[in-house]
């Protein structure tokens, strides 16, 4: 694990765009991805002239950036990639090429969509039945989304915790929503409907997961240097991290110990200058509640096992939110569980929009640093720290 | 280690594209392809390294504590622990899985070598009440779609 960090606050984000976020369907994946693409450039004060990088995703469905640049008119790029879906993925690529030299202006769109593999509603859709892969998993399944129930009721296990910190992150999430236009699902929760919930995959509750949506974030980098000069105040990648353990098989991780949220914690506090005592705003992955609580844990906030007793200590019960000493708000977009399966990049949009300003009405006065960990325990989990320039 | 395969349908998967097709919602491919065959004569197969010993799961073609490509297919005795547990309330349509309630399932730590896991359900009249981690389990054989399945009964004995 190195010490060096030779990006830091040397690339900055510049521009933001997204087309919201739907269960109900929206238009292909190619009209969302050149929806978000030009809100962002735009944002950013550029045009398609700028950009010289494209940076797509791997998610099932989504457009290759070479289709995107063709969309949006593009030149020539000289750098176009579309890494694993989870959004520091594309975003570190999208770094890592302004940091190299590979482009000036790397633009970065990430769309989500509802596939016959994990949407019942999109079985029915014509437009996409093209994504069924026609196999169907046997029950008995402990990989990808389902390990999260098995891991949860093994951490229930090991800390005798309760569900009441899981209910916590869900109605944290949907506390905020309320202030996010973007988001899927706004409607508040309570404790007792978060109790009386249907449950999917016992332990979690139909609460616990957030929910396969359309919809397509963008994002527009450059140099920190270059990003003085344009339209908003530069939010910087102060610090950035993914990683894994070797054993990572779902069902075969030696334990809640040590797996990819450890070495990316590991990583990023060998990298950064501002840590968790210093920062103004924290967006941990909140697609399945488990997750979060094992962020809270992995970054320190608590010891393990500790995240039932501190996400109560630290609840603001008029406002039914998390704030970490009453001054940190935790997901204040309303997360993966209010936007839906955005792979992480709304916790990275409203954290850019955060740190510069621009969150209107719902805008943390003063905010100059933001933690954000998308991903799980598997695969993909990732960290930044971003900081006002 | 029930090897009561009276009704051995091992004879069902002549071919690759047979076995495929048997296992096909199970993630079969060319590296684990030995451990269905297994199956099929009521053995749970997994890949253990000829040169250092260490058992991995799922299998793979090359050991990753020694890089030896000396991997052995080898029956496990099938005892352990439930080590994780969920209780599934929707999902895929199956033989003999009813979600009303909960379709259990367990991934349990089998007692060859630590953190050595194998994800399966358990049997039909499993006391509800023990279907909990920590739960000592051994391995039972039945079938769905006429295919053997391992499955997971109550240890009796220690």
């Amino acid at each position: 694990m190195t010490d060096r960090n030779p990006m830091k606050d040397q690339v900055a984000i510049v521009g933001l765009g997204s087309t919201g976020f739907s269960r109900e369907g929206g238009p292909s994946p190619l009209a969302m991805a050149l929806a978000a693409a030009t809100e962002a450039i735009t944002d950013a004060g550029l045009t398609a002239a700028d950009i010289d990088g494209i940076v797509a995703t791997s998610e099932p469905g989504a457009t290759g950036p070479e289709k995107i640049a063709a969309g949006l008119g593009i030149t020539e790029a000289t750098h176009h990639t579309k890494p694993t879906p989870v959004a520091m993925f594309s975003l570190l690529d999208a770094a890592r090429a302004v940091f190299s030299g590979a482009a000036d202006h790397v633009l970065v769109v990430t769309p989500v969509v509802m596939g016959a593999w994990n949407s019942r509603r999109a079985v029915g859709d014509p437009w996409r039945r093209g994504t069924r892969s026609g196999i169907l998993p046997v029950p008995e399944d402990a990989t990808m989304a389902a390990a999260y129930a098995a891991w949860a009721s093994r951490y229930i296990h090991e800390h005798g915790a309760t569900k009441d910190p899981f209910a916590r992150v869900a109605i944290n999430s949907r506390t905020n929503a309320a202030a996010n236009p973007l988001a899927a699902i706004t409607a508040p929760l309570s404790f007792g409907a978060y109790d009386a919930a249907r449950m999917i995959r016992e332990p979690l509750n139909m609460y616990d997961m957030d929910l396969p949506v359309d919809g397509a974030d963008a994002f527009v980098l450059t140099t920190a240097e270059r990003a003085r000069e344009l339209r908003h105040h530069p939010v910087l990648i102060h610090a950035a991290s993914t990683g894994i353990v070797g054993k990572n098989d779902e069902d075969q991780l030696d334990g809640l110990h040590r797996h990819g949220q450890h070495v990316v914690v590991d990583q990023l506090k060998r990298h950064t200058d501002i840590w968790i005592d210093d920062i103004d705003l924290f967006y941990p992955y909140e697609g399945f509640t488990i997750i979060t609580l094992a962020w809270f844990e992995n970054c320190g906030f608590c010891p393990p096992g500790g995240a039932e007793s501190f996400l109560r200590e630290h609840w603001n019960d008029d406002a039914q939110r998390i704030e970490i000493h009453g001054r940190i708000p935790v997901n204040t977009h309303g997360g993966s569980l209010s936007e839906g399966a955005t792979r992480g990049t709304g916790h990275l949009r409203e954290a850019v929009h955060q740190l510069r300003g621009t969150a209107v009405g719902r805008q943390v006065d003063g905010a100059e640093a933001a933690l954000v960990t998308p991903g799980g325990f598997f695969f993909n989990p990732q960290g930044a720290i971003l900081r006002r320039a | 280690m029930a090897k009561n395969s009276e009704e051995t349908t091992s004879n069902v998967a002549d071919s690759d594209e047979q076995l495929i097709e048997l296992f096909a919602g199970h993630g079969i491919t060319r590296d684990n392809a030995a451990h269905f065959r297994g199956r099929l004569d009521r053995q749970l197969l997994m890949a253990r390294c000829g040169d250092c010993g260490r058992w991995q799961h799922p299998t793979r073609p090359m050991c990753p504590a020694c890089w030896s490509w000396d991997m052995q297919l080898e029956e496990v005795a099938g005892r352990g622990t439930i080590h994780l547990l969920m209780k599934l309330h929707q999902g895929p349509a199956a033989d003999g899985v009813d979600y009303e309630g909960g379709h259990p399932v367990v991934t349990v730590e089998l007692e060859e070598q630590p953190a050595l896991r194998f994800t399966s359900t358990v049997t039909a009249d499993f006391p509800t009440d023990q279907v909990a981690i920590g739960t000592p389990v051994e391995l039972e054989w039945t079938e769905r779609d006429g295919i053997p399945m391992p499955v997971f009964a109550p240890a009796v004995s220690s």
